[in-house]
């Protein structure tokens, strides 16, 4: 393997066949747990996956080109509605609602992308943050978009011969984390390959990429449109766990997101694993701490949103990169010495 | 005509207060170039201080009187201990450029769950101090009321109390020159880091009394300026981002095109309304209405 950065080089890559196989392994070996755990880990499992999937969109739009976007959970909710309006009014294959749902929000995130990605970083928030604000309510105003209890989108059940015994968690845990690692293994693929050099020479410096010969504009749009797709992938598998309504995506969810995305580090694809499973722990744990304040409701339902509020905070303060940025940067200096 | 002239009376009451939203984010923009999602998060809190003084004494003014001390305190703790140790940590990395951004927002969600253990998630509404019953002229009545005029009045009061600062004083002499070049401003013997501050100390006053004047037609919930913060945020991308009476002007163009929608079309589509415009403002006058000649950064 050529090695063109030569600070990168620290971190040993694997080549795509042996990643592939790391990929093939990790998927049989959550199988295996899958059947020996109670109904609830199961579904936390596939939450987890979804969410792995919603980080990683982040990562490949903030951590590799630089850009931000503050209402992801807005891509998420484009693409629930797209996969549950194609199963509700075309009966479509579950397959292909997912397909659906990834080409109707790569779609919205291009229109999106062309009108402000080539903006710097405020107005891009700005316009995200206004799509999560806004988006949720247009549910509410359109008849066919089902109002507050949202629309019916299901995975149908699971096939007869996994037995009696297979239950729809299950079955749902099995499609999550089944699409989870191709995307995720093509994503890999696709930041290792010249997509991927390009976006970080842009994060680096704009300026000295585009003296390279790199078109920014459309780099930053194309960045854009891939994390919408993915984004909208992560909706539809939101939606099948739990439901397609305004409720499952509020202003939070993309706060969540972000927050799993940085305290992950924002650079590196395997943490969002890590910053997913942060997110489904935190609301066990603000379960417990309720319990200590004795379950009042006023504190039940805003305790899980503060401590993620807070550890977004406390992580741009103290370890802005994530700590897998630290501890890369630490392995450095010990070794300069 | 006679829907026209309310839906542009409306329109007027709506940009105003949008105005003043527009104007707190301008003012944290040009004294520490960050856009400030907090913004809403500090309204709210000095919006349920004046709800729990209204509730209390029944005193409008008094309650606007303690919002307003609580939004300029409130600021300045913000630019003091998050801005300030912010821009002490992060100096390099991926994150940094964005580090600004994603702090205000944790803010912003921090604030909202405290409000939501302290207030509870449940909507409050309190009275306005005058009456809402709208005016009958020539035996029509004109969707227009005395809080009507009292939000228009109080907030072109606020507005020529903030342009005498800024055009008149020494104070906004040092305001505008450390925002526009800090470092020259530095030279000249302008105390930067303070000058900041007051920046954020302004733009807490007229974010508390855009929350302030807000609620009395709508309903108070941890979440219920989030919506302002959108609007604010479009009325100051229309007005450039950069200036202050182009904030006024977005307000305004915002205000009067929602009430327009409102009126003619439904409340249907306002959301996609203001988001189609600042789209179109992002594409077509990507610095503003009254925006600097500057272009800004890809």
């Amino acid at each position: 393997m050529v090695c063109l950065d030569q600070r990168r080089c620290v971190v040993h890559k694997l080549s795509t066949k042996k990643a592939f196989i790391a990929y093939f392994a990790f998927g049989w070996l959550l199988l295996i747990v899958a059947d020996r755990v109670d109904e609830l880990r199961v579904y936390q499992g596939a939450t987890i996956a979804v969410t792995t999937l919603a980080i990683a969109s982040i990562i490949l739009l903030t951590g590799y080109s630089g850009q931000v976007s503050l209402g992801q959970g807005a891509f998420l909710a484009v693409g629930a509605y797209a996969a549950a309006l194609s199963q509700t009014y075309w009966q479509s294959p579950f397959w292909f609602t997912l397909l659906i749902a990834i080409l109707v929000s790569a779609a919205f995130g291009f229109i999106l992308a062309f009108a402000a990605g080539r903006m710097s970083g405020p107005y891009l928030a700005g316009t995200t943050l206004a799509l999560a604000v806004g988006l949720p309510t247009l549910a509410n105003q359109f008849s066919f978009l089902g109002g507050e209890t949202g629309l019916v989108y299901d995975a149908g059940l699971p096939p007869e011969r996994f037995g009696e015994e297979f239950t729809l968690y299950k079955w749902f845990f099995w499609i999550a984390a089944f699409v989870a690692l191709i995307a995720m293994f093509l994503l890999r693929n696709l930041l290792n390959s010249r997509f991927g050099r390009t976006w970080k020479a842009l994060r680096a410096n704009s300026t000295a990429a585009s003296l390279c010969g790199v078109n920014v504009a459309q780099s930053k749009i194309t960045a854009f449109t891939i994390s919408a797709g993915l984004a909208g992938l992560a909706g539809a598998l939101l939606g099948m766990i739990s439901i397609v309504a305004p409720s499952a995506f509020p202003l939070s969810l993309s706060f969540t997101i972000i927050t799993g995305a940085i305290l992950a580090g924002v650079t590196s694809l395997l943490g969002s694993m890590l910053g997913a499973v942060i997110l489904v722990v935190i609301p066990e744990i603000a379960d417990v701490i309720a319990h200590q304040f004795g379950d009042s409701e006023k504190i039940t339902t805003n305790l899980p949103g503060f401590i993620v509020s807070v550890l977004l905070i406390l992580t741009v303060l103290f370890s802005p990169n994530g700590p897998a940025e630290a501890m890369r940067k630490r392995k450095e200096q010990h070794a300069k010495h | 005509m006679r829907q026209l002239i309310g839906t542009l009376l409306i329109g007027l009451t709506l940009g105003s207060i949008y105005s003043l939203m527009a104007l707190a984010l301008v003012l944290v923009w040009r004294s520490t170039r960050v856009v400030n999602f907090a913004q809403a998060g500090q309204a709210i809190v000095t919006t349920y201080i004046a709800y729990e003084i209204v509730t209390r004494t029944g005193v409008f003014w008094l309650a606007v009187l303690f919002a307003v001390v609580a939004g300029a305190l409130l600021g300045a703790g913000v630019e003091y201990f998050l801005m300030r140790t912010l821009f002490r940590h992060v100096d390099e990395g991926p994150v940094a450029a964005l580090a600004p951004v994603i702090a205000t927002l944790g803010l912003l969600g921090v604030i909202k769950s405290l409000v939501g253990m302290i207030w509870g998630n449940d909507f409050r509404s309190f009275y306005p101090p005058v009456s809402t019953d709208n005016f009958v002229l020539f035996g029509e009545t004109i969707p227009f009321s005395r809080f009507n005029v009292l939000v228009i009045l109080s907030t072109t009061v606020v507005m020529i109390i903030f342009s005498f600062i800024f055009q008149r004083t020494d104070l906004g002499l040092s305001l505008r020159a450390a925002a526009f070049q800090p470092e020259i401003a530095r030279l000249a013997g302008i105390r930067v880091g303070p000058i900041r501050t007051i920046g954020w100390v302004f733009a807490g006053v007229a974010g508390a009394i855009a929350g302030v004047l807000i609620t009395p037609n709508d309903v108070l919930s941890p979440a219920s300026l989030d919506v302002l913060l959108v609007f604010g945020f479009v009325a100051a991308v229309i007005g450039g981002l950069e200036s202050l009476p182009g904030a006024v002007l977005g307000g305004v163009v915002l205000g009067i095109g929602v009430s327009f929608v409102l009126n003619y079309v439904g409340t249907t589509l306002i959301f996609p309304t203001v988001f189609v415009v600042l789209l179109l403002a992002l594409i077509f006058k990507p610095n503003g209405l009254l925006g600097s000649k500057k272009v800004r950064s890809a």
